[in-house]
């Protein structure tokens, strides 16, 4: 099938991003918005903007039944989902199957199997690859404690209905596994209404490690390399990087070709990722899969050369893969930041403001990926992530550098944001030598909000001199009285 | 001509004067002759004081100028003082907790009468999906916590109120 014209169901950076590709293919292309919604970058490269309604501007965006209108409404033959909101959601492929509309993604199977946590890991599990051990209560209840001995410690118990880290329990002695099993449940159910449980093997000072893959759908799949996506605050990713400092050439082969091993056991179409949680002694275990591009997917751009949205783009026109593994190279270094309307010494409190000023670092090597326009409003509507900036260079090292100088130069002006947080991580000793795990953040966080130089003076001295009013007071006093220091009225 | 600065949460006291040739600001660290000069670049400025010399990009908001020097971007909040006698209620921005966006009370630590110490947790809201706990900005006797758990609450409402400290 061919497909003329896209409509991207997303928005901020990643529908400006999409975009770019489809009107680089040739393609028509439209993006929805929404009436609460600040001018973007993608609206400024749309041929047509798609208006649709909702309580909140986010259950806009999930509504299944609005999206598949407008798309058959401007006579779009296909469905970019972008990240987050409806790209994981097989019923919105299958209602846009329905429709005749090519959803630009995985199949509603696929979607479903990789969704389902503990189906996904018995998946992978049965097909050979390596899981962390294990044991789930729903299994058979009765012998849950003994299975979860023979897991070994430490250990950890998490609730089934869980997420964010609520209810987890570590467990490093034998002795003290049923009351905190118990624990666990009491607080499975205050939570999560549910108490039912598992528990696997507790990794120390884990990395987070994920692939990219490619499949045509038909059993074809190519890897695209690692992911590095470890340095991470409130269990989300602010830096990622390829390739990861942690692996040997020999590991690197090994983790990626599992990851194009479990996406060829589903007959996996488009692009995915496999993320692995990686143990400090070598050990690889799969942790789940996303069945989308990934918001951190333009650092393998980057290393590669290879267009990803293009390739799904591709992928979903039946025109196959465009290249066989040993044509997919990893070249030089790529880091990625993502730029945060948040403060970073207040726990990462979410910021909002109005942008004053605009100003993004340009250069070779340099990427800005962008949601937001020169005096828009940052709002608590969305997610804080305002844009992304991703630098390339011949070596670890100097992406470091090339990162650090364009971070500094990165200007937004009236909202609060996280540049120089992430610039005092790229500082940091340990980040240099690649030596993190995803607790990193929090064990570093003193060393990385410390207060810096006190500019104080030189910021007061700015703030009044750039102050109208006060100038234009302090010019009108009589010359006399003007030269005295402290002079009051 | 007085303007108090806030960098930080710190507040401080300024006079800005004009000496016939250059301005100087009185600081309670000392005088700093000062000059800003506008660059060819939106909002750039060159900086001379305190015998260095900077380039820096700055905004000014209604409320506070925002400056980016040195690869660092700050804020720096602006009252005047006049202004901050008129409208002064009796209470000052140390006895309550603004909510920095709008959001749900998760939990509620405290109730009024309680004292507490400064930096102990008050209430837990939800914003955006994160959860923050807010705590006391002092020591001090929690006159009032308007909202209860479950209770949303829009930005800037007062999430909790302090009693006046007595001199």
């Amino acid at each position: 099938m061919t497909i003329s014209k896209l409509l991207v169901a997303n928005r901020g950076e990643i529908a400006a991003r999409v975009l770019r590709t489809a009107k680089a293919r040739g393609l028509a292309t439209a993006v929805l918005s929404h009436v609460a919604e600040q001018e973007g970058p993608a609206h400024l490269i749309a041929d047509e903007i798609v208006m649709i309604e909702g309580p909140t501007p986010v259950a806009a965006y999930l509504d299944i039944p609005q999206i598949v209108e407008a798309a058959k409404k401007i006579g779009a033959d296909a469905v970019h989902p972008g990240y987050g909101f409806l790209s994981e959601n097989a019923a919105f492929v299958a209602a846009l199957e329905e429709a005749g509309v090519t959803f630009i993604g995985p199949t509603s199977e696929t979607i479903d199997l990789m969704g389902d946590k503990v189906r996904a890991r018995a998946f992978v599990e049965e097909h050979g690859f390596p899981v962390a051990p294990s044991a789930i209560e729903d299994d058979d209840p009765a012998s849950f404690v003994e299975r979860a001995r023979t897991v070994g410690y430490p250990l950890l118990i998490k609730p089934s209905a869980g997420g964010g880290g609520k209810g987890m329990r570590i467990v490093r002695e034998d002795s003290t596994l049923e009351t905190e099993i118990e624990t666990a449940r009491r607080e499975g159910v205050r939570y999560f209404g549910d108490g039912r449980l598992f528990v696997e093997c507790y990794i120390e000072r884990p990395r987070h490690i994920e692939v990219q893959v490619m499949g045509d759908g038909q059993g074809n799949v190519v890897h695209f390399w690692e992911r590095e996506c470890s340095i991470q605050r409130r269990f989300q990713k602010i830096i990622e990087e390829t390739p990861s400092p942690a692996l040997t050439p020999e590991q690197r082969d090994e983790i990626c070709e599992t990851a194009a091993g479990i996406a060829r056991a589903v007959k996996y179409r488009g692009a995915g990722t496999v993320e692995f949680i990686y143990a400090q002694d070598g050990a690889f275990y799969f942790l789940e899969m996303n069945t989308r591009l990934q918001v951190e997917h333009p650092v393998t751009e980057l290393v590669t050369g290879f267009d990803l949205v293009a390739e799904q783009l591709r992928v979903a026109a039946g025109e196959g893969l465009s290249a066989a593994q040993a044509d997919i190279p990893q070249t030089g270094h790529s880091i990625e930041l993502r730029i945060c309307a948040e403060d970073a010494t207040a726990d990462f409190r979410p910021a909002i403001g109005d942008i004053l000023l605009l100003d993004e670092p340009m250069g070779e090597g340099i990427r800005v990926d962008s949601g937001i326009l020169d005096g828009g409003k940052v709002t608590t509507d969305f997610d804080p992530m305002l844009s992304k900036l991703i630098v390339h260079g011949p070596d670890r090292a100097q992406a470091i550098a090339r990162a650090r100088n364009a971070v500094q130069n990165y200007v937004i002006l009236g909202v609060t944001t996280n540049t120089g947080y992430l610039d005092e991580i790229l500082a940091h000793p340990d980040f240099a030598s690649g030596d993190v795990s995803t607790g990193f953040l929090a064990e570093q966080s003193e060393t990385l909000t410390a207060p810096g130089e006190d500019v104080s003076d030189l910021l007061m001295a700015a703030a009044a001199l750039s102050d109208e009013r006060l100038v234009s007071d302090v010019m009108q006093i009589p010359e006399m009285y003007r030269k005295m220091g402290g002079w009051r009225n | 001509m007085q303007r108090i600065f806030q960098i930080d949460g710190e507040e401080t006291e300024c006079w800005l004067g004009h000496d016939g040739s250059r301005f100087v600001l009185n600081t309670p660290n000392g005088t700093v002759a000062c000059q800003l000069d506008p660059t060819g670049l939106p909002g750039g400025y060159t900086l001379r004081a305190k015998g260095v010399v900077r380039e820096l990009r700055l905004a000014v908001g209604p409320e506070a100028t925002f400056v980016h020097m040195n690869g660092r971007t700050y804020e720096v909040g602006r009252v005047d003082p006049a202004e901050r006698l008129a409208g002064s209620d009796g209470g000052t921005g140390d006895d309550r907790l603004v909510a920095p966006m709008p959001g749900v009370v998760v939990s509620v630590a405290v109730k009024p009468g309680d004292t507490v110490k400064e930096g102990q947790p008050l209430l837990v809201i939800e914003s955006m999906k994160l959860e923050t706990t807010l705590t006391a900005p002092r020591d001090g006797v929690v006159a009032e916590m308007p909202f209860a758990e479950g209770d949303s609450f829009g930005l800037k409402d007062i999430l909790a109120q302090l009693a006046p400290e007595e001199e």
